[in-house]
C-alpha cells in the first residue's frame, strides 16, 4: 500500500513539530523562583507526584508533537489506493437490500469463525459505508424465512437484526431471496437501488442463474464470501433408511445411511457411528473417493421390550458439523394379524386344510413368531372385521359371493394383503364369474401331473419349483438353488389364465413345465397373492420341506409389508408432515424445533394433520389423548426431520451459474482500484490529540 | 482608631520608636495595658464584705474564728519576662509583607517596652543564628530597654542564617538554657517562632519549660503565603536553610501540602495546648497590634483579672 498526497508542499509544516520541543524546553527554563521556608512539606508532597508529573510532562510534549505533525499531513491530503474485490459501495441516498445467506450451511466453520458470522460482519460494514440516508432491508437467504415487508432507514435496528442472525437448519434459497429483494427495491423512489449479496454461493444454493428480475432492475453487488473459489471440503449424512431385515427376525432391523464426501480429495477411512436409542452399538469404517457417495449398511435388533427406537448415524464432527448427523425412527412392527379362510375344515387337525401353514406361521406357537393367526369359515366372513386383519388368506375356498368379494376387493385396495390358494373345493369356472376381484389373473382348471402314472412313476412326474426371483423379498431367505424349496415335489396345479385388472403382476416362481407358481400383483394400496397348489400336501409335498415355512411367513410379510415398512428419513426441516390422528381427540407433537398442538377442530374427522413446525433436525415425539381421556406417547407417530442434503454440497458454484444484476453487474466479484482518503481519519486524531492535550493541561 | 499595617510600621524609624508606637499608640487605648505572669502572693485578711469574690474567702479562718475573712493577694513584686526570638534561616521568609523575623521582633520589641514600663525585668535570648544564642539578661532599668532593641535591631536587620552548622545552637537547647537562667523563680518566657524545627524537639523543651511552672507564650508566626500556599506555575522553590532546590507545578501539591501544613498546626496547637502553653498563631499580614492586643488579653484572663 502506498500513500501519496493531493497538496505535497503543505508538508514543509512538518518542521513546525519543533515547536512543541522549543516550547518544553524554554519552559523548563523560565520556572519562577521562590525562597520557601516550608520546603520539608514540599519535599513530602512533590516525591509523590514528581513521577507523575514527569511522565505528565513528557506525555504533553509527545501529544504536541503528534499534533504538529498531524497538520501539515492532514493538509497534504494523503491518499491511498487499494486493490478491493468487494463490492463498490457509494454514501448517500438510495435504496438497497443486504441478502444474507443464513442457511445451515453459513454454519461451516473457516478459520475460527462461520460464514454467517463473517457475512453479517460485512453487512454491518456495508450498512456503514452506505450512510444514514440510505433505506436499507436485511433479507434472509434461508427457505422459507421471514421477509422483511418494507425498507427502512433505522440502521440500529438492521444492525441488531444482523447480530441476532444464526444459521438455520434450512438450506439456502437464493433466487427467491434475490427475488423478494427485487420486490422490496421495485416500490422504492431511489434512483441508486442495489442488492449486496453475502452467500457462500454453493452449487445447491443456485436454482436459476437468472435474476427475477428484467435488466432495468436493481444493480447486484456479490460479497465474496468463497475464500476466491477455494474448495471446502465436507463430509455429510445425506440419506438414512431404516428397514426391517428379514435375516435378524422380526426385531431385525437394516439401517442404510449414505455417506457423502463432498471434497476434491478423498477421504480413507471415515468412521461411521451408529446409535440405537442414545448408544452408540456399532462403527464401521468407510473410504470415500473425491466427491463420492456411498452407502453404509449395519444390521442390528432392537432390545425387547422397546416399540420404537430413535436411530441416528453421525459421523465425525467437521467444520460443518449440522450435516454430521441423521435422524430417523425405527419402528417395531406389531404382530401381522392374519386370517385364514378354511375351505376345507376337518375334524382331525392332520387332515385340516391349514394345518401346515398355521404351524408355519405361528412355529411352535410362540409370540416371537410375529403373527396373530385367526382361523373361520368361509360363510363366517360377513362376521369379521377385515379391517383389524393385515393379511388374509383363502385357503381351498370355493367362489364367494360378489358381496363378500367385493368387501374383501374394497378391503385389499385400503392396503390389506390376499393370499389366494386353490384346491379340489376351487372351481375355476366359479372363480372365473366371482373371484376375478381377487386374483392377478384367471384361473384354468387344475392339471395333475401324475395322473395315470404308475405308483414308481409319480415322483418322477411331478413339477419341482425353479427360477423365482432371487431379489424379491419373499425369496430373501433362500439362496439360488435353496434345496429347500427346489426339492419338493408338485403334482397338482391350477393353471392361470387371462391377466385381470391389477397393476404391477409379476411372476415371482415358477414350475419346471414353465407353469407360474407364484403370482403377485398390486391393488389399490393393498397386493394379492395367487398360489397355484394347495397350502397343504394335498397336491404338493412342500409343507414337509424346509422352504415351506420361510416361504410363508416372507409371503405373509410381504403382503402386510405396508405396515411393516421401517422409518425413513424423508421428512425435510421445513417441509410439512402428515401425523395420523389414529381417531385420537388430542395430539401433541414435540421435538427440538417447535411443538404444536392439534385438537378439537383440528383434529376432528381428519384421518391426519400436517405439522409445519419443523424447524430442527431431530426426532419428534408425538403424544395422543384418545377417547377415553387417557394420555400416552404415541412412538408409532414418532417421526424423524433431517435436513436437505442439498445445502451440504459447498463446493463454490461456477462464475457461468452467479446471478446478475439488472444493469448487467454482478456474476465473479471484480477487482477495483479504489482511491481511500487518510485525511479524514487524520483529522479524527488531531481533534482526539487536542482533547488529550488539553485533558492533560488540566490535570497540570 | 485605625489598625497599624505592620509593612507601614517597619518604615517607622528605629526600633526603639516603633516600639513606643505599638504601645503608647496602639495599645495606649486598652484599659491597663499590662503583661501579667501568673504569679501572685498573699498579702492580708479583710472581713467579708458583700461584693468580694466567694473563692476568696478563707474557710479555714471561718473555721477557727466563725467569721468570714477574704484573703487579699498581692502581684509577685516583680515579674521577669524573658523573650525568645527565633532567627533561623525560615524565619527570613517574607512572603508579601514583613519577614516572619521582622514581625517576631517588633512584636518582642513592643513587649520589652511594655515590660519595662510597667517596672518588670524583662530578657532577651536569640537563637538560631550560627554559633551561641545572643543573650542579654533581664533588668528593669530602662537603660536595659535600649540594649534588649538594639540587640533585635541588630538581629532583624542582619543577613539570614543559611544552612545550619554542626555546632549551632538548637531551638530547645536555647530554650533549655533559658530555664537554667530563670533558675527557681517563676518567669513568664514568650517565644516567637515559626516551629520549623528539623528535629522536632522544640515542643518537648517548651513543655519542660511549663513543667518548671514557667509562664510559658508562643507566637507562631506564619507568612500567609505558607498557609494558603498560592503559587501558580511553574515554580522553583529553594530552601532559605539549605541549598535544597525543588522544582514542581504547584497546582499540583497544593492539596497535599495543605493537608501536611494543616496537620503540623494542628499537632502543634494540640501538643502545646494539653502543655498549658499559651498558644498564639499569627499571620505575619496582621496587625501586631491585635497580636499584642490577643497575648495581654489571654494573660490578663489566665491570671484572673490581675491586682
Amino acid at each position: 500500500m502506498s500513500v501519496a498526497f493531493l497538496a505535497p508542499l503543505m508538508l514543509l509544516g512538518v518542521a513546525g513539530l519543533l515547536i512543541p520541543v522549543v516550547i518544553h524546553l524554554i519552559g523548563k527554563q523560565r520556572a519562577r523562583v521562590v525562597r520557601f521556608a516550608a520546603l520539608e512539606f514540599l519535599v513530602a508532597s512533590k516525591r509523590r507526584t514528581a513521577r507523575r508529573l514527569r511522565l505528565r510532562e513528557r506525555l504533553l510534549l509527545v501529544v504536541r508533537v503528534l499534533v504538529c505533525l498531524a497538520i501539515p499531513i492532514a493538509l497534504a491530503k494523503p491518499f491511498t489506493s487499494c486493490a478491493s474485490k468487494g463490492p463498490v459501495i457509494a454514501r448517500g441516498p438510495q435504496a438497497a437490500v443486504l441478502v444474507v445467506d443464513d442457511s445451515f450451511t453459513s454454519g461451516y466453520r473457516s478459520g475460527g469463525r462461520t460464514l454467517l458470522a463473517r457475512a453479517t460482519e460485512e453487512a454491518a460494514r456495508i450498512l456503514t459505508l452506505l450512510g444514514p440516508e440510505a433505506e436499507v432491508a436485511v433479507v434472509r437467504a434461508s427457505e422459507g424465512a421471514s421477509q422483511p415487508t418494507e425498507l427502512s432507514r433505522e440502521h440500529l435496528r438492521l444492525r441488531d437484526q444482523l447480530a441476532d442472525l444464526t444459521p438455520t437448519a434450512r438450506p439456502a434459497d437464493l433466487d427467491r431471496a434475490l427475488g423478494r429483494a427485487a420486490q422490496l427495491l421495485a416500490g422504492s423512489s431511489h434512483q441508486r437501488r442495489t442488492i449486496y449479496l453475502l452467500s457462500p454461493l454453493n452449487r445447491g444454493a443456485l436454482r436459476g442463474a437468472s435474476p427475477a428480475w428484467g435488466a432495468d432492475g436493481p444493480a447486484l453487488e456479490i460479497v465474496d464470501l468463497r475464500d476466491g473459489g477455494a474448495p471446502r471440503p465436507n463430509l455429510a449424512v445425506t440419506s438414512l433408511r431404516v428397514e426391517p431385515d428379514p435375516g435378524a427376525g422380526t426385531r431385525g432391523i437394516a439401517v442404510v445411511a449414505e455417506i457423502a464426501n463432498y471434497a476434491p480429495s478423498p477421504a480413507p477411512g471415515v468412521t461411521v457411528s451408529l446409535r440405537i436409542g442414545g448408544q452408540i452399538i456399532a462403527k464401521g469404517q468407510i473410504d470415500l473417493a473425491a466427491g463420492e457417495k456411498k452407502a453404509k449398511r449395519f444390521l442390528a435388533s432392537l432390545p425387547h421390550g422397546y416399540r420404537s427406537a430413535e436411530v441416528v448415524v453421525e459421523l465425525p464432527g467437521d467444520a460443518l458439523p449440522a450435516d454430521d448427523k441423521r435422524y430417523a425412527m425405527a419402528q417395531l412392527r406389531d404382530d401381522i394379524r392374519v386370517l385364514l379362510v378354511d375351505g376345507d375344515p376337518h375334524a382331525n387337525r392332520h387332515d385340516d386344510e391349514l394345518f401346515y401353514l398355521e404351524a408355519a406361521l405361528r412355529p411352535g406357537d410362540r409370540a416371537e413368531a410375529g403373527a396373530t393367526v385367526t382361523k373361520l369359515n368361509p360363510e363366517d366372513l360377513d362376521q369379521v372385521e377385515l379391517e383389524q386383519h393385515d393379511v388374509v388368506v383363502l385357503a381351498n375356498v370355493p367362489a364367494l359371493t360378489a358381496e363378500r368379494v367385493a368387501r374383501l376387493a374394497a378391503w385389499v385396495e385400503a392396503g390389506g394383503g390376499l393370499l389366494v390358494a386353490p384346491g379340489d373345493h376351487v372351481d375355476s369356472g366359479g372363480y372365473e364369474r366371482t373371484m376375478l376381484p381377487l386374483l392377478p389373473q384367471s384361473l384354468r382348471d387344475p392339471i395333475d401331473t401324475a395322473w395315470g402314472a404308475a405308483a414308481d412313476e409319480r415322483a418322477a412326474r411331478a413339477l419341482k419349483l425353479t427360477k423365482w426371483e432371487a431379489d424379491h423379498p419373499i425369496f430373501a431367505p433362500f439362496a439360488k438353488d435353496a434345496p429347500g424349496l427346489a426339492d419338493a415335489s408338485f403334482t397338482k396345479i391350477v393353471l392361470l389364465g387371462p391377466t385381470t385388472d391389477t397393476d404391477d403382476r409379476k411372476v415371482l416362481a415358477r414350475f419346471t413345465n414353465g407353469a407360474a407358481a407364484l403370482v403377485e400383483a398390486r391393488k389399490g394400496d393393498g397386493r394379492l397373492l395367487l398360489y397355484t397348489s394347495t397350502v397343504d400336501r394335498d397336491w404338493n409335498d412342500l409343507p414337509i420341506h424346509p422352504g415351506y415355512l420361510p416361504l410363508m411367513q416372507e409371503s405373509v410379510r410381504h403382503l402386510a409389508r405396508k405396515r411393516v415398512q421401517g422409518g425413513t428419513s424423508d421428512a425435510l426441516v421445513g417441509q410439512g408432515v402428515s401425523v395420523a390422528t389414529l381417531d385420537l381427540r388430542k395430539l401433541e407433537v414435540r421435538g427440538p424445533g417447535e411443538n404444536a398442538l392439534f385438537a378439537g377442530e383440528r383434529l376432528e374427522g381428519r384421518r391426519s394433520v400436517r405439522f409445519v413446525g419443523g424447524s430442527a433436525a431431530g426426532i419428534y415425539r408425538v403424544t395422543g389423548t384418545d377417547r377415553t381421556g387417557a394420555t400416552r406417547d404415541r412412538d408409532e407417530l414418532a417421526f424423524a426431520v433431517n435436513l436437505d442434503p442439498r445445502g451440504s454440497d459447498l463446493t463454490p458454484a461456477p462464475a457461468s451459474a452467479l446471478p446478475t444484476g439488472g444493469a448487467g453487474e454482478g456474476g465473479v466479484p471484480r477487482e477495483t482500484k479504489r482511491r481511500v482518503e487518510l485525511w479524514h481519519g487524520l483529522a479524527a486524531a488531531l481533534l482526539i490529540l487536542l482533547v488529550i492535550e488539553s485533558l492533560l493541561i488540566q490535570r497540570a | 482608631m485605625p489598625k497599624l499595617d505592620p509593612v507601614a510600621l517597619a518604615r517607622l524609624g528605629t526600633l526603639p520608636i516603633k516600639a513606643r508606637v505599638i504601645v503608647e499608640g496602639a495599645l495606649s487605648g486598652l484599659h491597663r495595658a499590662r503583661l501579667h505572669g501568673s504569679s501572685v502572693e498573699f498579702a492580708e485578711h479583710k472581713e467579708y464584705s458583700p461584693g468580694d469574690e466567694i473563692r476568696h474567702v478563707d474557710w479555714k479562718a471561718f473555721g477557727k474564728l466563725d467569721r468570714y475573712y477574704v484573703k487579699q493577694f498581692e502581684q509577685e513584686s516583680q515579674l521577669t519576662v524573658y523573650l525568645a526570638l527565633d532567627a533561623s534561616g525560615s524565619m527570613r521568609f517574607a512572603g508579601g509583607g514583613l519577614s516572619k523575623v521582622e514581625y517576631g521582633g517588633l512584636c518582642l520589641a513592643a513587649l520589652a517596652y511594655l515590660v519595662v514600663q510597667q517596672q518588670d525585668k524583662v530578657g532577651l535570648v536569640v537563637f538560631g543564628r550560627h554559633g551561641e544564642p545572643l543573650h542579654v539578661p533581664p533588668r528593669a532599668r530602662t537603660s536595659h530597654l535600649a540594649d534588649v532593641l538594639a540587640t533585635l535591631d541588630d538581629t532583624i536587620a542582619g543577613p539570614g542564617a543559611g544552612a545550619p552548622a554542626h555546632d549551632d545552637v538548637t531551638p530547645a537547647a536555647a530554650l533549655d538554657r533559658i530555664g537554667e537562667l530563670a533558675r527557681r523563680k517563676r518567669a513568664l518566657i514568650v517565644l516567637a517562632s515559626d516551629l520549623f524545627d528539623p528535629d522536632d524537639r522544640t515542643l518537648g523543651a517548651l513543655r519542660r519549660l511549663r513543667a518548671q511552672k514557667h509562664d510559658v507564650v508562643v507566637l507562631h508566626l506564619l507568612a500567609p503565603e505558607e498557609q494558603t500556599f498560592p503559587y501558580e506555575g511553574l515554580t522553583m522553590f529553594e530552601a532559605l536553610e539549605s541549598d535544597h532546590r525543588l522544582l514542581v507545578n504547584p497546582a499540583a501539591i497544593r492539596t497535599d501540602y495543605l493537608e501536611k501544613m494543616a496537620a503540623f498546626l494542628a499537632r502543634v496547637s494540640r501538643e502545646l495546648g494539653e502543655a498549658g502553653v499559651d498558644y498564639h498563631l499569627v499571620s505575619t499580614d496582621h496587625p501586631i497590634e491585635d497580636t499584642l492586643f490577643r497575648v495581654l488579653a489571654t494573660r490578663q484572663k489566665l491570671t484572673g483579672g490581675g491586682r
